[in-house]
């Protein structure tokens, strides 16, 4: 498993991917941490991160589909994923050291980022709490991103449907609060409430704004999970009714 | 040793394979022998373990692959019909990284890589990007995957597709130089290869076996008659009647007119090859020149035409001798034509 993980990570380098989409993603960064330092008011100069971090949250959605593309597509199209299928390995082990290995690189990508906190802490103070809180809740949403970009690049043989697939389900997933605030959607309680516990965004908005909770953690970690099993289906299914 | 029993699979409601049942000894190299789209990598896939079957068991060392996968695909080394090859890695890296897939120890990956590599001469290009390699270069690197981890038993599914006519040979005797320690099931619709490589073959049409024998048993099967090819010049009833005159013809099969005026092609069915002599004296004592005479023996190609092209799907390898008498019938009825044509 460790193998296919190491090369998965190499594949990421080896080809101008992943240095495109981080630099995609640096520049991203970097539009709202301007955005934020211009607007700063200069008398505290105490940065805090949650609006850098707010605004990232909606660029996701279109970086980590790019990322997460080619995971399974790419290997169904070329039909390299015979390989890992005659291994002795079994399908899990291979969904966990793909989803793994764009884990690792999306963190690589992160920590790239945090040049913008250095910056920060050099010309003025930042607060650290603040600071980790928002880079906990980056992390935990891209975690369950990257199961769904994972998931869509599963189910279809074309790269570039992957990504759009993913797209979508992630727009999807993080308006789930904007839907569930509606007024047809607040005239059935029981319907928005149920869709309040499975949105993202609120509680990726408490990690930005400093606010660690359990709970949100253990929501994150386990709705990854759960896609991760999914993954784990489809792919059985196809080899089952592939023809 | 592989088992299969009774292995059947659906694609929806389309059978692709139906119920096939064979048996591969250890050291043994097994030709898996069908034309296009017969059902050969849907089987090899199944008893690699990539595509689980409909129904039926395979057996390899007397572990089912369904219920002891991992145990099974350590046994095995495959060859895809596309071998699967990244096409940004390179060579060597990729090859490694295929070992340790397989679950090859750290210490001996670097060993069985480069032995792979020596074995199907790949060792300069090594470090080369595999996106930039020619398809018989790509195809050898797959083959050198799947001698990783150094397998008991070799799955190769039409390993010797693009590749030039020397690497050909080369894999041939690659091929017959694993089976010292491998046991072997190569699938290909070239029957040279059958004959060049294996001792014994499966031939499988739509989804069914339709024989299973060693080559030399269906050549014998099909091989009792002998026949000469001559094309001989002078008038065709008189060149017939000398040729039937001859002790030892059995028959005059067909013949043909050729381009040349007053020249025609004789396939007499003979009792043995040694009739050569008489039949040309015979000729030459008539004033009938002799322009040409050849050996025509019933090969392995004969009983695959006739298995891969028969519509009936009962998959009896018995038919065989009915094929046969099939066969003659047919010739003699479109000879009969040809008489009451002339």
């Amino acid at each position: 498993m460790f193998a296919l993980y190491k090369k998965e990570v190499r594949s990421y380098f080896c080809t101008p991917f992943a240095y495109i989409i981080s630099a995609l993603f640096l520049m991203v960064f970097s539009l709202s941490f301007i955005r934020s330092i211009s607007d700063m008011d200069s008398s505290t100069l105490r940065f805090q991160f949650p609006a850098v971090f707010y605004n990232n949250f909606f660029y996701f959605i279109f970086l980590i589909p790019l990322l997460t593309m080619r995971t399974f597509a790419e290997e169904r199209k070329s039909h390299t994923e015979t390989l890992w299928l005659s291994a002795p390995i079994r399908v899990w082990q291979v969904v966990l050291a793909k989803y793994l290995a764009v884990v690792t690189v999306f963190a690589l990508m992160l920590v790239l980022s945090l040049i913008y906190p250095i910056i920060a802490y050099v010309k003025g103070t930042v607060i650290t709490s603040g600071l980790i809180c928002g880079y906990a809740g980056f992390i935990l949403w891209s975690l369950v991103c990257i199961a769904v970009g994972v998931l869509c690049s599963a189910l279809t043989d074309s790269p570039i449907l992957a990504a759009v697939f993913g797209e979508a389900a992630m727009i999807i997933i993080a308006f789930l609060d904007s839907f569930s605030q509606t007024q047809l959607i607040q005239s059935m309680p029981k319907v928005s409430s149920v869709m309040l516990w499975f949105s993202t965004q609120h509680r990726f908005a408490a990690f930005a704004q400093g606010f660690f909770s359990i709970s949100d953690l253990v929501f994150f970690v386990s709705l990854s999970a759960v896609v991760l099993a999914w993954i784990v289906i489809v792919i059985e299914k196809r080899r089952w009714s592939r023809g | 040793m592989v088992e299969i029993r009774n292995l059947t699979k659906y694609y929806g409601n389309h059978p692709a394979v139906k119920d096939i049942s064979f048996t591969v000894g250890d050291h043994e190299v097994l030709g898996f022998l069908g034309p296009n789209g017969a059902g050969k990598s849907t089987t090899m896939n199944m008893i690699t373990g990539c595509l689980p079957s409909t129904s039926g068991t395979v057996l390899v060392d007397g572990h089912d692959i369904a219920k002891e996968p991992i145990k099974v695909k350590r046994l095995i080394g495959y060859l895809p019909e596309l071998p699967p090859v990244y096409p940004e890695m390179r060579v060597r890296e990729y090859l490694l990284f295929a070992a340790g897939l397989k679950g090859v120890p750290r210490s001996e990956r670097k060993k069985q890589v480069e032995d792979a590599m020596r074995r199907l001469s790949i060792t300069d290009v090594q470090k080369r990007v595999i996106g930039n390699l020619s398809k018989g270069y790509r195809q050898r690197v797959g083959f050198a995957q799947a001698l990783l981890g150094s397998p008991k038993f070799l799955i190769l599914d039409e390993p010797t597709v693009g590749l030039d006519p020397k690497q050909v040979m080369e894999v041939r005797s690659l091929i017959k130089d694993l089976a010292h320690d491998h046991t072997i099931i190569f699938s290909t619709h070239i029957l040279a290869e059958v004959t060049a490589v294996c001792e014994r073959v499966v031939i499988i049409n739509k989804g069914q076996i339709r024989a299973e024998d060693t080559i030399r048993n269906l050549e014998s099967r099909v091989s009792g008659v002998i026949r000469l090819c001559i094309k001989a010049e002078g008038e065709m009833t008189k060149v017939s009647g000398v040729i039937r005159s001859v002790d030892g013809v059995q028959d005059i099969e067909e013949v043909v007119p050729d381009d040349e005026p007053g020249v025609c092609t004789y396939t007499v069915r003979v009792a043995e090859e040694s009739i050569r002599k008489p039949l040309v004296a015979a000729l030459v004592a008539a004033d009938c020149m002799v322009l040409e005479i050849s050996v025509k023996r019933s090969s392995l190609e004969d009983v695959f035409v006739r298995l891969t092209s028969s519509s009936s799907a009962s998959g009896e390898a018995d038919e065989l001798a009915e094929i046969r008498r099939e066969l003659d019938a047919e010739r003699r009825a479109a000879k009969d034509r040809k008489e009451d044509g002339n």
